[in-house]
C-alpha cells in the first residue's frame, strides 16, 4: 500500500511476515522487533518525562501566568496574554441571547416577494439537497408561509421592520443588522453550543471564557462574566438552555460564567447565615485557602488555585452583588424606559437593565439569555407574546448605553442559534403558520463600540431561504465580536490536546470587515 | 464624392475598363458598409432566433481573417527576399477580405439576432466595418505599390489595417471575455504604471461613498455576480457602465436617457419598475443622489457633486501615541497595590497607553489619590473615575493628563466648576459627566475643545431637553 509521506503509522510499514523469507528468519525478526520495540519506546518515553518534569508543565505552556509568592494565580490582564492585541473600541460586550431560533422572515428579513407565493411551494432549486429537521422532513409539501406582519421603514435609513418590532424600529440607525448569518448546526443544542463556544460538541469555553481568560477582570468586586436568565414563559416553546453554554470548557473554571439566579437571591448561599458575622466568614475563608495552598503546593493541580479565587470572589461579591442588584436608586426615567416589568426581577426586561448595571461596574460580558423563540407552530399565537416581552426592553437597554455614554464602549449584540423557515411547519392557513428550524440564514444585530451602525450587512434570497451576499459563518461572527473587543481571533488560542484551541475552530475564519465602523 | 473619387481613380490607373470597374465596386461596397450602422438599427431587442444561429458562428469565423491579415505583412516583408512569397500575398489578402466580409455579416446577425446593444458592441462594429473597408483598399493599391507607381499608400494602409485589426479584436474580446480579462491579474506594480488601476474608483468617491451602497442594497442581488438578470451587473463601476442587454444602462450627463433612473423613477405599478418583484423602493434622496452623480458625468472619481450636501460622519482623529511605560511596570504596580486602583494597558502595544479604572476602589477614590497617579499622566489615555470621590478639585490633576481621550466622572460629586481647566486636554474626545450636578453653564467652557464630540450629560441639570424622536415609521408598506 502506498502511503502518504506525513503518516507516521508504523502499523503499515512493510511487513517482514509478509516477505518470502524463511520461517527461522521470521521468528528471529519478531524476537529482535519485541526487544527493539521496548528498548527504544522505554528511552524515549523516560527522556520525554524527564524533560517535563526539568521544565515544568507551566514553562511547556508558556501562556500560563506564574503564581507570585502567596500562590494565588495572578489575574492581572495585559501581561499574560499580551491583550487586547490592539486598541479596543469596546472594553465591554452585552450578548442579549436569543435561544430558539427568532424567525427572521417575520422580524428583520423583509420579504415583500412571498405575498404571492402564498401556499406555492418552495422551489427545489432554492432548497437543494439541505437535510431537514425530523419535524418537516416528512412534509409532503413546503408551502411559502408569509409573514403575517406588515413591515414599515424606520429611521434616516429607511430600514424595514417588522411591525411586531416598532422599538426595534425606533433604534434602527443605532445598529448593523445582520441578514446574513449562517450556521451548520439545524438542532437547538448543537446550534446553541456552535453559536456560544464555536463547536457542536459540549467541552468547548463559550466566548464570554474565552474573554475574561484574554482580557481579566475590570472590577475584582464582580465575575468578568455574568449570566442572566430570564423567566420561562410557559406560553412559549422554551428550550432547555444549560451551564454548559457558559461554561469555560479546558480553561481554567474561574473563567466560566457566573449565573444569577431569576428569582429570590441572586446568587444562592451568598448571604451569610444568621449567627455568621463578616469576620468569622473571613477567619473561615483564610483557614481554607491556607488549607487549599498546601494542597496546591503538594499536588500543583490548577483548579485549587481557581478554587481559591472563587471563594475570593464570593466573599467579595456578598458586597457587591446586593449593591448590584439594588434598584431603588434608579431614577423614575429608568422606568419610564424599561417599563414596569423591569422592577420584577427575572423578566427579560430586568435583566436587560441589569446588564446595563453590570456594564457600568466593569463586568466584561454579560450575557441575557432569553428562552421561547422556538415557535414551530402557532407562529401568530405566540410570536407576538415573546416581541412583546423583548422589544422594548432592547430599545430600553440600547438608549439607556447610549444616553448615559457607555454605548462608545459596550458592544451589545442579539442573535439566537439559527432563523427558521420560509416554509410552513404543519398546515398553513391565512390565519396561522409554523416554522421549522432553518441553519442556512438567520437575522442578527451588533451595535455599539467597534460596530459601524446604520447598515444592513448580507442580503438573503428572495425566500430568505440561502445567503447570497456577505455570508457571516459563526465563526465569523465570533472573530468580528472579538475584533471589536480589540482581539485577534488567530491568537487567542489555548494548547489542549495537542491543539492551539481557539474560539473560532480550525476553519479558518474571517472578521466581517462591512460591520466595522 | 464618387465623381471626384473616380477622377482621381483615372489620373493614376491605367485606362482599362475593366479595372475601373472594379473601382468603382469597390467604392460602392465601401459605401454601402458604411452605411451599415444606419442601415441596421441596434435597437437592442433580439430577432429571429436564425439570425442569432447563425451570428453565434461570429466568433469562430473571425478568426480566420485575423490570422490571414496577420500573415499578410509577413507575407509581404518576407517576399523582398524570396519573391514567391510575395506572389502568394496578393492570394491571402484576397482571401482575407473575403474573410473579412462574412465574419461582418455574421457579426451584424449576431448583434441584431440576439439584440446585444451598448458602447462596447458598437465600438467593435465600427471597428469591424472600418477594417474590412481598409483590407478593400489595401486590395486596390497593392497593384500600384507593386508597380512602383504609388509605393507609401499600400505599406501606410497596411500598418493602418493592423492597428485597426488589433484594436477591433481587442473590443470583441472585451464583449464576451469581460472588459478586465486582460488586466484582472496584472501585477499592481505594472497597473499603476500603465494607469488603469484608476478605473477602480477610489474608495472616496462619490460613487464608493454613496452610489455603489444604494445599488449594492436594492439591486445587485438580481444584478449581480450570481444572476444578470437582463445581463446587467451593477456590482462595479466597470460593469454598471457596461451596461445590459438593452444596452447601457447609465448615460453620463443624461439621467432621462439613462436606463437605470428611468426604471427607478417609474410608477411603482409599472411592469418595468425596478427594484422588481415587489422589493422596496429607493428612497427619494437616493433617487436624487442617482440622478445628480448622472448628471455631474457619472464619474468613478468624483468625491463632491454640486448641489448635493451628505452628512459626513467626522472621523475620530488618529489614535496619538504614547511614551513606552513598560519601564515604569514595577513602580505602576505598587501604586495599583497602594491605591486599591488598576492601570491597566490599552492593548499590547505599550504606544496605546494605559487605562485608569477606579471601580475597585470607588467611593475610597478621591482627589488625593488621584493626584498620585500624576507621575504616569503621560501614558494614561483614559481615566474611569465614575462613582468616586473625586470632586472639581480633581481638575487641577486632571488637567496635567495630557493625553487623555476619554474621562470618566459620572456619578461623582462633580459640579462643574473649573471645567475649563481641562482646556489642555488636546485629545480629549469623551467626557461623561451623567448623574453628576453639573449645569449648562458649568459645562459651556467643554464647546471650545474641538476634539470633544461625546459629551455625555444624562440625568444632570445640564441635560440638554430630549430632542423630538421620530417615532412613527416612513412609510406604509403597501403589498
Amino acid at each position: 500500500m502506498k502511503q502518504h509521506p506525513l503518516c507516521t503509522d508504523t502499523e503499515h510499514n512493510p511487513n517482514v511476515m509478509d516477505l518470502a523469507v524463511p520461517v527461522e528468519l521470521k521468528q528471529e525478526w519478531a524476537a529482535l522487533q519485541t526487544r527493539r520495540h521496548f528498548l527504544g519506546r522505554s528511552g524515549k518515553v523516560l527522556g520525554w518525562a524527564a524533560i517535563a518534569s526539568l521544565l515544568g508543565d507551566r514553562a511547556l505552556r508558556g501562556d500560563v501566568p506564574a503564581s507570585n509568592p502567596h500562590g494565588q494565580p495572578k489575574m492581572q490582564t495585559g501581561e499574560p496574554l499580551k491583550l487586547p492585541h490592539f486598541a479596543p473600541k469596546a472594553k465591554r460586550a452585552i450578548y442579549l441571547f436569543m435561544s430558539g431560533g427568532p424567525p427572521q422572515i417575520d422580524l428583520l428579513d423583509y420579504k415583500p416577494g412571498l405575498a404571492a407565493l402564498y401556499n406555492k411551494d418552495v422551489p427545489d432549486s432554492v432548497r437543494g439537497t439541505q437535510q431537514l429537521t425530523g419535524m418537516t422532513a416528512g412534509q409532503a409539501r413546503f408551502p411559502v408561509a408569509p409573514s403575517h406582519w406588515g413591515f414599515k421603514r424606520y429611521g434616516q435609513t429607511g430600514t424595514w421592520i417588522s411591525d411586531l418590532l416598532p422599538n426595534t424600529g425606533r433604534m434602527v440607525d443605532d445598529l448593523a443588522i445582520i441578514k446574513s448569518t449562517n450556521t451548520d448546526a439545524i438542532n437547538h443544542e448543537p446550534a446553541i453550543m456552535l453559536m456560544n463556544t464555536g463547536n457542536m460538541n459540549a467541552g468547548k469555553p463559550c466566548l464570554g471564557s474565552w474573554l475574561a481568560y484574554g482580557l481579566g477582570s475590570m472590577n475584582d468586586n464582580l465575575p468578568t462574566f455574568m449570566v442572566l436568565q430570564s423567566k420561562l414563559n410557559p406560553k412559549e416553546n422554551n428550550q432547555p438552555v444549560s451551564s454548559r453554554l457558559w461554561g469555560s470548557g479546558f480553561l481554567s473554571s474561574e473563567y466560566a460564567g457566573v449565573g444569577l439566579r431569576s428569582s429570590g437571591d441572586p446568587v444562592l448561599y451568598l448571604s451569610d447565615p444568621d449567627g455568621v458575622s463578616r469576620e468569622v466568614r473571613r477567619t473561615m475563608l483564610d483557614a481554607v485557602n491556607e488549607i487549599n495552598r498546601q494542597t496546591s503546593q503538594e499536588l500543583g493541580d490548577p483548579e485549587t488555585n481557581a478554587r481559591i479565587s472563587q471563594y475570593e470572589m464570593a466573599y467579595r461579591m456578598q458586597a457587591s452583588v446586593p449593591e448590584l442588584a439594588d434598584l431603588s436608586k434608579e431614577p423614575k426615567s429608568t422606568w419610564d424606559l424599561y417599563g414596569d416589568e423591569a422592577r420584577e426581577p427575572g423578566t427579560f426586561a430586568y435583566n436587560c437593565l441589569m446588564a446595563r448595571r453590570m456594564a457600568e461596574r466593569g463586568v466584561r460580558f454579560t450575557q441575557v439569555y432569553k428562552r421561547g423563540w422556538d415557535v414551530h407552530d402557532n407562529v401568530t399565537g405566540i410570536l407576538p407574546i415573546i416581541c412583546q416581552e423583548t422589544d422594548r426592553a432592547c430599545y430600553a437597554l440600547i438608549t439607556d448605553l447610549k444616553q448615559r455614554g457607555l454605548l462608545d464602549d459596550t458592544l451589545v449584540v442579539w442573535a439566537g442559534e439559527f432563523g427558521r423557515t420560509v416554509y410552513s411547519q404543519g398546515g398553513l392557513t391565512p390565519e396561522n403558520y409554523g416554522r421549522d428550524h432553518h441553519p442556512r440564514c438567520f437575522t442578527t444585530w451588533m451595535t455599539g463600540g467597534g460596530v459601524r451602525t446604520g447598515i444592513t450587512y448580507g442580503e438573503t434570497d428572495d425566500y430568505s431561504y440561502n445567503v447570497v451576499k456577505d455570508s457571516v459563518p459563526v465563526r465569523d461572527f465570533n472573530a468580528t465580536i472579538l475584533h471589536c473587543l480589540g482581539i485577534d481571533h488567530n491568537r487567542l488560542t489555548y494548547q489542549f490536546q495537542g491543539l492551539n484551541q481557539k474560539l473560532t475552530g480550525t476553519t479558518p475564519a474571517s472578521v466581517a470587515q462591512g460591520l466595522l465602523a | 464624392m464618387n465623381h471626384g473619387l473616380g477622377a482621381f481613380a483615372d489620373h493614376l490607373l491605367p485606362k482599362s475598363k475593366s479595372t475601373r470597374v472594379a473601382w468603382l465596386a469597390a467604392l460602392t461596397l465601401s459605401l454601402v458598409l458604411a452605411s451599415l450602422p444606419w442601415l441596421i438599427k441596434l435597437d437592442g431587442h433580439p430577432h429571429a432566433d436564425w439570425q442569432q444561429f447563425l451570428g453565434r458562428f461570429h466568433p469562430l469565423a473571425v478568426h480566420l481573417p485575423i490570422g490571414l491579415l496577420v500573415l499578410l505583412p509577413l507575407l509581404e516583408i518576407a517576399g523582398a527576399f524570396r519573391p514567391p512569397l510575395r506572389e502568394a500575398a496578393g492570394f491571402v489578402l484576397a482571401l482575407a477580405l473575403a474573410g473579412c466580409l462574412f465574419a461582418l455579416t455574421l457579426g451584424l446577425l449576431l448583434a441584431y439576432g440576439s439584440g446585444e446593444a451598448g458602447a462596447g458592441v458598437t465600438r467593435h462594429m465600427s471597428g469591424g466595418i472600418a477594417l474590412t473597408i481598409v483590407v478593400l483598399l489595401c486590395l486596390l493599391a497593392r497593384p500600384w505599390w507593386a508597380q512602383g507607381t504609388v509605393p507609401r499608400v499600400y505599406p501606410a494602409l497596411l500598418t493602418g489595417m493592423l492597428l485597426l485589426l488589433v484594436w477591433t479584436a481587442h473590443q470583441g474580446g472585451s464583449l464576451t471575455h469581460g472588459s478586465n480579462y486582460l488586466t484582472q491579474y496584472m501585477p499592481p506594480s505594472l497597473k499603476r504604471l500603465t494607469t488603469l488601476g484608476t478605473k477602480t474608483p477610489p474608495a472616496t468617491s462619490f460613487y464608493a461613498q454613496q452610489i455603489n451602497p444604494i445599488l449594492d442594497a436594492n439591486c445587485v442581488t438580481c444584478h449581480g455576480e450570481a444572476k444578470a438578470s437582463g445581463g446587467l451587473r451593477m456590482d462595479s463601476y466597470d460593469l454598471l457602465m457596461r451596461g445590459g442587454k438593452d444596452g447601457a444602462v447609465i448615460v453620463a450627463g443624461q439621467p432621462q436617457r439613462s436606463i437605470l433612473f428611468q426604471r427607478v423613477t417609474l410608477p411603482s405599478d409599472h411592469k418595468q419598475f425596478m427594484p422588481a418583484e415587489g422589493k422596496p423602493p429607493l428612497r427619494p434622496q437616493e433617487i436624487a443622489w442617482i440622478k445628480a452623480w448622472v448628471q455631474q458625468g457619472a464619474s468613478p472619481t468624483a468625491t463632491t457633486l454640486a448641489g448635493i450636501a451628505i452628512p459626513q460622519r467626522r472621523a475620530e482623529p488618529p489614535l496619538q501615541p504614547v511614551g513606552d511605560y513598560s519601564a515604569l511596570m514595577p513602580q505602576i504596580r505598587q501604586m495599583e497595590q497602594a491605591q486599591g486602583a488598576k492601570l491597566l494597558p490599552v492593548s499590547s502595544k505599550p504606544a496605546d497607553g494605559l487605562t485608569l479604572y477606579t471601580v475597585d476602589a470607588a467611593a475610597g477614590f478621591g482627589d488625593a489619590q488621584l493626584a498620585q497617579f500624576q507621575k504616569f499622566a503621560p501614558y494614561i489615555v483614559e481615566a474611569e473615575l465614575g462613582r468616586t470621590a473625586v470632586t472639581n478639585a480633581s481638575f487641577d490633576t486632571l488637567k496635567q493628563f495630557t493625553r487623555l481621550r476619554a474621562l470618566h466622572l459620572e456619578g461623582t460629586r462633580i459640579t462643574g466648576d473649573g471645567l475649563a481647566k481641562l482646556a489642555p486636554l488636546s485629545q480629549l474626545t469623551y467626557i461623561n459627566l451623567s448623574g453628576t450636578q453639573v449645569t449648562s453653564a458649568a459645562v459651556a467652557p467643554l464647546s471650545s475643545m474641538k476634539n470633544l464630540r461625546h459629551i455625555y450629560l444624562y440625568n444632570t441639570p445640564a441635560q440638554p431637553a430630549p430632542a423630538a424622536e421620530q417615532t412613527q415609521p416612513i412609510a406604509r408598506n403597501t403589498p
